[in-house]
């Protein structure tokens, strides 16, 4: 036994036992320390998650309602930019219009010079031009179309148009037609009829010609506008479908820089008026086919058009009184005389102004009463001619209108 | 200024007459004066594809010789537009024209006194 208790083996065992229960115990707290601490991380863990989803459900809120205002914001600063735009392009437009009654008095007045003349007109053609922008931009605005009190042919309402544009010259217009756009439709057809024409023209090489036909179908008027440039590629084609066929707002700051608006503008306009257009066909001449059809709503029942009865009714109510006391056939200057007077054909009736006498027998007044007047004129007009010999002309001119 | 959501009304010439010269030049003042007098040559036809105006001259000059300063009055055109339209019909062959009247002489009294005198004799 002692010797088994001075082995110093045993003691070192012993030592070593000991040694490895305190290390044993020891492993046995950490561990289980560590678990306490895993098992509190873990709830920590899910706690932060459960804290993160919270956050990011906010997140996502605060990102909607940013989104909701920054739309509102948007759609503020369109709305003012718009009512911005509409009031000074109405301004324009106003100017315009004024300038344009300017010109047709000026085109009036100095209408037998030549020159002023011409120039008078290259000036109205630019103001033309700039007042088809001011009502563009306008109508992209939510603006005002002027609006005419009658009704117009269709010829007039292309070449109307056509006299909006910078190319006019090269725009032919062929009209199988004469029917009449109804008053209301005249304005919106020549302005998006413009805005074809000028794509037509700008798009295709100078000199090309742009051909307008106008012709009825079965629901009403088509016209189309066909030009020799080179097509529009596929993006472009969408994104003219896409404007001419929408009838959502046109948000003006998307339309580039510069501004394309003249699809933006036609498919307002139809869209707004009941008309429509379409392009991307291609034209006979290789280039674009733009066609507006007006409905058969859109067209005014009476064919004439408003300048034609009022001419005519001037024409025949105030022509024959100067006309008919010359009944002239053709009866012109054949010579003159010795005393430097104009020697004339002689007609066939040797007087037909002065009622002879048993004529005036068997005719009622209704007859008599015209040529009593044609007498009336022949004399006036004599003694006219003879006063204008003797007295210088500025009697002329008070005198006769 | 027009109130938001109403049309103005427009007034001004519809088709602006640069349009209806094609943008050609205009005839100086010596081709038609403002006195000359114009008429529609004998068995002439419309010719196709004549313009509103075209056909309102036309109409006016059928019945017989009408001033240049008439015609344009009547259209409701400048005189330069007028005579520019009537240039291409009387280049067509369409239209006869005459040169104004010509200023009437001084006449003995004696002469006028017999004109009057046979005019008075026809009427009563």
């Amino acid at each position: 036994m002692t010797s088994l208790i001075r082995d110093p083996l045993l003691w070192i065992l012993l030592v070593v036992l000991i040694a490895a229960a305190f290390a044993v115990m020891r492993a046995r707290r950490t561990n289980l320390a560590l678990r306490r601490t895993r098992k509190d991380l873990e709830s920590d863990l899910g706690q932060a998650q459960g804290q993160l989803a919270q956050q990011q459900g906010y997140i996502a809120t605060l990102n909607a309602q940013h989104q909701g205002d920054l739309a509102d914001v948007r759609a503020d600063a369109e709305s003012s930019t718009k009512a911005v735009l509409k009031s000074a392009m109405g301004t324009l437009q106003s100017l315009a219009e004024e300038q344009q009654l300017l010109l047709d008095g000026l085109l009036k007045k100095y209408g037998n010079d030549s020159e002023v003349l011409a120039d008078l007109m290259s000036v109205d053609h630019t103001g033309s031009q700039f007042s088809r922008r001011a009502k563009g931009i306008s109508v992209l605005c939510g603006g005002w179309l002027g609006r005419r009190d009658g009704t117009a042919s269709v010829y007039d309402v292309a070449r109307s148009a056509q006299g909006r544009i910078r190319d006019f010259d090269r725009v032919g217009i062929h009209a199988q037609v004469s029917v009449s756009v109804s008053a209301k439709a005249v304005e919106p057809v020549a302005v998006v009829l413009a805005e074809l024409l000028d794509n037509a023209t700008t798009y295709s090489a100078p000199g090309t010609p742009v051909e307008v036909n106008i012709q009825a179908v079965p629901t009403g008027v088509c016209f189309i506008v066909d030009d020799a440039g080179l097509g529009m590629d596929q993006e472009t084609k969408d994104r003219a479908a896409t404007l001419l066929s929408s009838d959502n707002e046109v948000d003006i700051t998307a339309l580039g820089d510069p501004p394309r608006f003249g699809f933006a503008v036609c498919g307002m306009l139809a869209t707004r008026y009941g008309f429509s257009v379409s392009v991307g066909s291609v034209s006979p001449y290789g280039g674009v086919r733009a066609v507006i059809r007006v409905p058969e709503s859109l067209l005014a029942a009476d064919a004439p058009a408003p300048a034609e009865p009022v001419q005519e009714a001037v024409s025949q109510e105030a022509a024959p009184q100067r006309l008919t006391p010359v009944p002239v056939g053709p009866s012109h200057v054949v010579g003159r005389t010795n005393g430097g007077l104009p020697k004339r054909r002689r007609r066939q009736g040797p007087i037909s102004v002065v009622p002879s006498p048993d004529d005036t027998a068997g005719v009622d007044e209704q007859t008599s009463e015209p040529a009593s007047e044609v007498t009336a004129s022949r004399l006036g007009a004599f003694a006219r001619g003879t006063q204008l010999g003797r007295i210088t002309n500025t009697m002329e001119g008070p005198d006769q209108q | 200024m027009t109130a938001p959501g109403e049309e103005g009304s427009v007034s001004s010439d519809f088709v602006r007459s640069y349009v209806i010269t094609g943008g050609r030049s205009l005839p100086s003042s010596d081709d038609l004066a403002l006195h000359t007098l114009v008429t529609l040559a004998p068995e002439r036809t419309l010719p196709l594809g004549a313009g509103p105006e075209v056909t309102a001259i036309w109409d006016l000059c059928a019945g017989g010789y009408l001033s240049v300063a008439e015609v344009a009055g009547h259209l409701g055109l400048p005189v330069g537009v007028a005579r520019l339209l009537l240039t291409d019909l009387f280049e067509q062959g369409h239209l006869l024209h005459r040169a104004e009247p010509p200023r009437a002489q001084n006449v003995d009294r004696a002469t006028l006194e017999k004109v009057l005198h046979g005019l008075q004799s026809l009427i009563s």
